[in-house]
């Protein structure tokens, strides 16, 4: 009673919630790139905000269905088939027994969220069964998905089938993101030429983009440090800047502690857009206060919470 | 707790952090340690010079979460660095395993039998883990070998490296994208991620490096 992978696509990889209170011992968070998209999916599928679903990253894999469940897909917008003819997003469908899904390539964005009813089986690895592809921890071996894999169902059932999102609630991946940001701990170091090229800039997401960080490219940003910074502890939406000019945006497989300094802190009610940065594509940072971040943040929560009760967890 | 021992109030930064600066990185262990201990945090993080914490920015206002923190601060003991046992590192030097050492020497003006010494005769104290799963930062690396790190951070570092920057010595325990030059390489495992205790170092051990090469029979 199975899901049977035939194709594992670009980078697939079970993720769930992020293993926390362990970054002192460099175990970094992982789970959703985009909670939010996860947390989407999987209420389509009566499923809790983070129970363990698909990233699946630009290009998709295809998979066939050995039981009767029902799916749903959010995030990216994706050419996506069951049984060759096309599905939409933002839907719980119900895949029968011997069923194809065929998940294709992303035109914007960079990922997307397949949530199964009853969730998909997992190896714990430090209270988590999230993919850390670096130590090879959590999920499916600690790896992505490959061909023949077998993913099991977690508790399998078929009786969501039918449940929509709310046409406010489909969020858009945007193709010109706008990330807003707090000043980081090393922000000091920005004159005021520096920080109008950090906040005006015409920044792209670089080739080097993973879940750890995404190199930016379009601008650079020499800062006076003199290389000596301590360590200091870093997160998910820290932007690192290296003495080379090139700074660093970190995602939710993040280092748990860097040198370079720390000049701006994506706030947490964007962090989730961080996970669709599309290499080549551009993005601005949007600089606000913590005030005004704890603000956006409670007003992004309280617009989900009524249709994702549990939506605190995701974002 | 004594005033000159107590840590100076923490400050915000981000939307959900607050970080406090410590003396040196044995007081940041100790400090994290206890704030950890109080449970009020999401992460407590130590750095090599001030620890981080991290707090619930949906429930918790970042000026309620650093007057928490300044209470708490008033009130918190320090344990002591604890002092651990002594592991020995064998290491090969340079070539494809240490691919900056020949650089280095230049740089530092020092044979590469001179830095091996040197780095092979230290002793050397885990201060902290970080970075990614059993990654260890020690200190005690002579002075004479002080550089600074790479000014753009190599996409991919071999799992094992042994690296030096500033005044440490590090330890990558993956592979994957790192920032400071590479003097050698080791079969030591750093993170047995299966074992019941998946770090054979702790903050607190003592380190000693062994050159392979130079005790070939």
């Amino acid at each position: 009673m199975t899901v049977r992978v035939l194709r594992g696509g670009a980078q697939t990889t079970l993720q769930a919630a992020p293993r926390t209170g362990l970054r002192h011992l460099g175990i970094p968070s992982s789970g959703p790139a985009d909670g939010l998209s996860m947390a989407l999916a999987n209420r389509l599928v009566g499923n809790a905000a983070l129970a363990p679903a698909l990233e699946i990253t630009l290009y998709g894999p295809r998979l066939r269905f050995d039981l009767d469940a029902c799916f749903a897909l959010v995030g990216a917008p994706v050419d996506a088939t069951l049984n060759g003819d096309a599905i939409a997003p933002h839907e719980s469908l119900r895949a029968r027994s011997g069923d194809v899904l065929d998940i294709g390539s992303m035109a914007t964005g960079a990922r997307c969220y397949l949530a199964v009813e009853g969730g998909i089986a997992g190896s714990a690895a430090f209270g988590s069964v999230s993919t850390y592809l670096p130590a090879g921890l959590g999920g499916i071996e600690g790896r992505a998905l490959r061909e023949g894999d077998a993913l099991a169902l977690a508790d399998p059932a078929a009786t969501t089938e039918g449940t929509r999102t709310p046409p406010g609630l489909r969020v858009a991946i945007p193709t010109n993101p706008a990330l807003r940001c707090c000043d980081g701990p090393d922000a000091g170091l920005l004159d005021a030429g520096l920080r109008e090229r950090l906040y005006g800039g015409r920044w792209r997401a670089g080739l080097r983009a993973d879940r750890m960080g995404i190199e930016l490219a379009g601008e650079r940003l020499l800062l006076p440090s003199g290389g000596q910074m301590a360590s200091a502890p870093v997160f998910p939406g820290s932007l690192q800047c290296p003495e080379g000019g090139t700074p660093y945006l970190l995602s939710v497989d993040a280092q748990t502690t860097g040198g370079y300094p720390q000049v701006l802190q994506v706030a947490r009610c964007d962090r989730h857009l961080v996970g669709q940065l599309r290499p080549g594509g551009p993005l601005r940072f949007l600089a606000r206060t913590a005030g005004q971040a704890a603000a956006d943040l409670r007003d992004k929560l309280a617009y989900f919470r009524d249709w994702v009760p549990d939506v605190d967890d995701a974002l | 707790m004594s005033d000159a021992a107590r840590p100076p109030p923490g400050e915000a930064f981000g939307d959900d952090q607050l970080r406090i600066p410590a003396a040196d990185a044995a007081q940041a262990q100790a400090l994290a340690d206890a704030l950890r201990a109080q449970g009020d945090w999401l992460e407590v993080v130590p750095g090599l010079a001030c620890v981080v914490v991290r707090f619930d920015a949906a429930h918790v206002d970042p000026p309620a979460a650093l007057a928490r923190l300044r209470s708490r601060l008033e009130t918190v003991s320090l344990p002591a660095a604890p002092s651990l046992g002594r592991v020995e590192i064998p290491v090969r030097y340079g070539g494809d395993d240490g691919p900056d050492l020949a650089a280095l020497c230049r740089r530092l003006g020092v044979t590469r039998s001179e830095l091996i010494r040197r780095h092979t005769a230290a002793t050397f104290r885990v201060e902290m883990h970080g970075f990614t799963p059993g990654f260890a930062y020690l200190g005690g690396l002579p002075d004479a070998l002080h550089v600074p790190r790479l000014s753009a951070p190599r996409q991919r570092v071999a799992a094992g490296s042994v690296a030096i920057a500033g005044p440490w010595c590090g330890l990558y325990a993956l592979s994957g994208p790192g920032g400071w030059p590479l003097i050698g390489r080791t079969d030591f495992e750093l993170f047995a991620r299966n074992a019941p205790d998946p770090f054979p170092l702790k903050p607190g051990s003592q380190v000693v490096f062994r050159d392979v090469d130079g005790c070939a029979p």
